[in-house]
């Protein structure tokens, strides 16, 4: 079967997933800087989130301390996908400002992870509704740092589509509350555990079995320990 | 006190995740929503336009809806003109068929198709639109006489439907995966017979009889449904039970 040459070239997209703690911090002042004018861009700009918007375009809250932990999606030099994990063992997003989307006893364990701030670059994103290459090696790199880390679920506010998803990658899902509005969008907050059949769905569903991790910080000691 | 909806929401996902096939998933689904009234399911990805009607049905997943009424829906041609496929098709949201009245009112074909669904004990539903994991549109379903919801009871059956989906579609991926255990003493033995070691070589090996080794590869063919050893293996292998 022949590929147009744009489908090769796409599918050989490769974003190497970088992760940012205060170790590493001064390598990557530079990249970082990309990645909270990505954040202000997806989320001011795009999703409206007004609140968050500053005038030096860089969209940096209070989570962004020495505890939160910064994926990096790099290609070919640049920042075109970004996460940021906080832990659940001391306030984060669902129990500080999101507080009503949980009905359940929040998350509070050195196992447990919030995954945040989510976004793509604009010509990354989602061909139509399908994960993009650089959105799930984000994911994949969630699931690869958690499983050499001793984590081993992380607290989602997501929209109630993502469900489907969540569940078709083998992720064991559970609801902390029911959906609710939130900035106009419909939100839902959840705890999906992951495990090593999750890694093998992703690297199926990637096409890809290599990590997408690069090679780490000596920090990166087992979180659980 | 009454349990909390959020409750309910997580017992019905862990029975999902132990349900051994898409049947006993939406029997216990359907057990669970009753008592709001609902009384069937139907689930599917929406076929692409201009897909036979001959093979429309093969995108279903998910029925319960009364006898004859798929086979009839999809043989009158009902896809095109169901105007709950229209919106789901063009907005995410979840909505009651009761709210989508004013789009088709004016729609001869959309109202017949809901006409007739009516006389299917059809009159009521929600439908969860959804997304697959590979970007096709899918829709979920509730059908009744009579539904009133609530907002929360809007969220725990929006949240409940993508579950069921998710989980029917990995049940009907492959043959039924329910979780197999194996005693420490199987593992061992298929382990051997995975390193290509006969009967007698395992008995050695484990200190004991070529029968008792046999009894043990036995018991594994049963747990795993295999039909030779090489099967056992590769089966075992796959669910991450030997290495």
């Amino acid at each position: 079967m022949r590929l147009p040459i744009l489908a090769i070239i796409h599918q050989m997209e490769i974003a190497v997933i970088h992760i940012v703690t205060p170790e590493n911090a001064a390598q990557y002042s530079e990249a970082m800087e990309q990645a909270y004018r990505l954040r202000h861009q997806v989320f001011v700009e795009e999703k409206r989130w007004t609140d968050l918007a500053r005038p030096d375009g860089r969209e940096i809250d209070t989570f962004d301390d020495d505890h939160a932990l910064h994926m990096l999606a790099l290609h070919e030099g640049r920042v075109v996908g970004y996460q940021r994990m906080l832990p659940t063992t001391r306030p984060y997003l669902l129990t500080a400002v999101l507080p009503d989307l949980c009905e359940v006893e929040p998350p509070c364990s050195p196992r447990v992870w919030e995954w945040t701030r989510y976004a793509v670059d604009r010509n990354h994103r989602d061909r139509g509704r399908i994960l993009s290459p650089v959105g799930s090696a984000l994911l994949t790199g969630i699931v690869e740092w958690g499983l050499e880390s001793g984590v081993e679920a992380i607290v989602i506010e997501m929209n109630p589509l993502w469900l489907l998803r969540l569940v078709q990658l083998h992720f064991r899902v559970t609801p902390l509350g029911l959906p609710q509005p939130i900035s106009g969008e419909d939100t839902v907050a959840v705890s999906a555990a992951f495990d090593h059949r999750t890694l093998k769905r992703l690297r199926e569903t990637r096409g890809d079995a290599a990590s997408v991790l690069t090679a780490r910080p000596a920090a990166r000691r087992r979180l659980a320990s | 006190m009454l349990p909390r909806l959020v409750d309910l929401t997580y017992d019905l996902f862990r029975s999902f995740d132990r349900a051994p096939t898409a049947e006993a998933l939406n029997a216990c689904l359907l057990q669970a929503v009753a008592r709001l009234g609902v009384e069937s399911t139907f689930a599917g990805v929406i076929p692409m336009p201009g897909t036979p009607r001959v093979r429309q049905a093969a995108h279903v997943l998910i029925d319960s809806t009364p006898r004859g009424w798929t086979e009839h829906y999809f043989k009158a041609g009902h896809l095109e003109r169901d105007p709950t496929i229209r919106r789901l098709t063009t907005d995410p949201t979840p909505f009651l068929w009761s709210e989508i009245e004013p789009l088709y009112r004016r729609d001869p074909a959309a109202t017949r198709v809901m006409n007739e669904a009516s006389s299917f004990r059809l009159r009521q539903g929600f439908t969860v639109p959804l997304v697959t994991l590979d970007g096709r549109v899918a829709g979920f379903s509730f059908g009744a006489e009579r539904l009133d919801l609530s907002p929360e009871l809007r969220g725990m059956l929006q949240l409940v439907a993508a579950y069921a989906f998710g989980r029917s579609v990995l049940l009907s991926e492959g043959p039924v995966r329910s979780p197999v255990e194996l005693t420490p003493r199987e593992r061992e033995a298929l382990q051997w017979a995975a390193a290509g070691k006969s009967e007698w070589e395992i008995g050695e090996m484990m200190a004991i009889s070529e029968h008792g080794a046999e009894k043990h590869l036995r018991s594994v063919h049963r747990k795993l449904g295999a039909a030779s050893r090489a099967h056992a293996v590769a089966e075992a292998m796959r669910r991450g039970l030997i290495t």
